[in-house]
């Protein structure tokens, strides 16, 4: 699905589709960006934060969204992610991000989910963090882990 | 012993050229070219699955030669605890041991006692480490291997405490060589082994320079010689006696069963530890203090170097435990005097052997990565292994490599002759 690359300083991008109610494959994306991840090298401890962030974005879109599409952007000094959803939005982001504030519904609860600690785990675990959300329409997150910059030799 | 010999090895003039060995290889490390399987070493764990599948021979377990036991002026069997299960539930441990001197050992040592130190050794180290969790135990030497290869961030995860086996040829040998005033080489310790894996600890050890144990034999090879011997062997009790709860050892789980610590996990089989390892290394798990894994379905007992099938022989040990009654062997003030010795640390650091990096930079990664997914574009995926490779994605690795070629798909070359024909019959109507 690698698709076409707009951002010069992006080197690999792979886009992952996640459906609304789709349990059955939750955690695929964050699974397969997991192993893109580790093909490349890219620092255990990193991979391990992202993919806890990437989890959680999922379920996110599969609890609460219509649909969404989470894309994969690696760079040279980083791994970015940007999960645009179509659905219901965020009313109050502050309140959203508060841990421990959940909408979730007593059947999500009963599967594990809707401590209230979506959003704020995410933010928590990666170094850049960025929220957008229109009522009705979707939200967009973007987050990115960033990599150590070991003796680079060459072009940046 | 052959200091570069491996202990899995394959036969050319037995290898067919198959590819049940190819396909059975957790680590995909065998390739089959010019219908003979290869091993490639650097990515395998002498997990022994080879072994297990291969229906002409042609894969074997290398062990010692017996002409080795000459090498020494006493010899010592210290049998695996598997062993004891191999002879049906009436058949004790001092009989098998009285079995293996008949058959030309001088003596035998027994290393349930050990593993029982090793057991209130690990958990006393639990008590006082720090992370990162869960901890993992390094008993399954193929388990150790996988982590260097495959897991290498786990290994910050691995107790820091030697195998009872080399922990008992270390004291044994120390032990032996005072009683008989003899040099300490001139010692011969031989395991009596139910897998490969740890014939190749043997011979390449993981954290220590060099192995306290000189050589092991399968369990497979002595069955024959020891059934004759039990016949007139008598129940004795030699030098150690066994600890019912190091016994349980042979097993899965049997690890974990006689700890103080119980948030612990046995985790067994090669499909349900990566499933596991995977995960820990995401950060789940993280509330267990400690996994026993082993790369076998069921333990030791399961290894493919045993003759009794492993629900009998897990019958048999546990119901020689039973019989054994609860003789606990070790006192806990031993235990701590040589926790403060630092008797039971590995001695050398576990190193990571990642076989794993296509290319040298992020760059270079994303570019093999990118003609690895053209060159898989190109195959049928079916993952026949036809072409000697396991699946199509490691042939595409492979490819990428310049190892092999996309012409070596069968699918690419019927599909490329096809082609030439529809393109000949084409120029002809032309």
């Amino acid at each position: 699905m690698s698709g076409e690359v707009k951002d010069p300083d992006v080197l690999y991008v792979e886009r992952f589709r996640i459906l609304h109610n789709d349990y059955e494959h939750g955690g695929d994306a964050a699974a397969a960006i997991k192993s893109i991840l580790k093909e490349l090298g890219i620092p255990q401890d990193h991979i391990r934060r992202l993919s806890i962030a990437n989890f959680e974005a999922e379920m996110n879109v599969i609890m609460y969204a219509e649909e969404g599409e989470m894309e994969l952007q690696v760079l040279a000094d980083a791994v970015r992610i940007v999960l645009t959803d179509r659905g219901q939005g965020i009313p109050d982001i502050d309140l959203a991000m508060t841990p421990g504030y959940s909408t979730a519904t007593p059947a999500m609860r009963e599967r594990g989910f809707g401590a209230g600690l979506g959003l704020p785990n995410i933010k928590k675990n990666v170094d850049r963090f960025e929220i957008e959300s229109a009522v009705g329409v979707g939200t967009t997150l973007r987050y990115a882990i960033l990599l150590p910059q070991t003796s680079q030799t060459g072009e940046a | 012993m052959n200091e570069h010999g491996h202990s899995v090895e394959i036969d050319p003039a037995k290898c067919v050229g198959c590819v049940a060995c190819c396909q059975a290889c957790p680590t995909k490390a065998i390739r089959v070219i010019d219908d003979i399987a290869v091993v490639k070493p650097e990515l395998c764990t002498y997990c022994g699955n080879c072994v297990r599948v291969c229906r002409y021979d042609a894969a074997t377990a290398k062990t010692s030669n017996p002409a080795d036991l000459k090498m020494f002026k006493h010899t010592v069997a210290m049998p695996a605890l598997t062993l004891y299960g191999q002879f049906g539930r009436d058949v004790m441990p001092s009989q098998i041991m009285d079995a293996l001197r008949k058959i030309g050992f001088d003596s035998t040592y027994d290393v349930s006692w050990m593993c029982e130190m090793v057991t209130a050794a690990t958990d006393a180290y639990l008590s006082e480490c720090n992370g990162p969790w869960p901890k993992i135990s390094v008993t399954c030497p193929a388990i150790v291997r996988l982590i260097q290869i495959r897991y290498p961030e786990l290994i910050a995860h691995m107790v820091p405490i030697e195998t009872a086996r080399e922990l008992a040829a270390k004291i044994l040998r120390r032990k032996l060589s005072s009683e008989l005033r003899l040099d300490p080489g001139e010692i011969g310790i031989f395991f009596i082994t139910p897998c490969s894996a740890i014939m190749n600890s043997i011979l390449r050890p993981v954290a220590l320079d060099q192995s306290y144990i000189d050589g092991a034999f399968s369990i497979a090879e002595v069955y024959g010689p020891l059934l004759d011997a039990i016949k007139t062997a008598e129940k004795v009790d030699h030098d150690v006696p066994i600890s019912p709860s190091g016994l349980l050892w042979a097993m899965a789980g049997g690890e974990i069963a006689g700890m103080r610590n119980t948030n612990t996990m046995a985790v067994r089989g090669i499909q349900d530890v990566e499933f596991v390892f995977d995960r820990i290394e995401s950060g789940t798990f993280a509330a267990v203090d400690f996994i026993e894994a082993y790369i076998c379905p069921d333990g030791c007992v399961s290894g493919q170097l045993v003759i009794e099938g492993r629900y009998a022989a897990q019958r048999n040990i546990q119901q020689i435990a039973r019989k054994l009654g609860d003789q606990g062997q070790v006192k806990e003030e031993k235990v701590r005097s040589l926790l403060r010795e630092h008797f039971f640390d590995l001695e050398e650091e576990i190193k990571a052997r990642p076989a794993l990096a296509l290319g040298r930079d992020l760059k270079q990664r994303v570019a093999m990565k990118k003609e690895k997914a053209g060159v898989l574009e190109q195959l049928p995926k079916k993952d026949c292994a036809a072409c000697g490779a396991p699946d199509c994605e490691t042939l595409a690795e492979d490819v990428v490599l310049g190892e092999r070629t996309v012409e070596d798909c069968l699918f690419v070359r019927i599909a490329s002759l096809t082609g030439d024909e529809a393109s000949e019959k084409e120029g002809n109507r032309e």
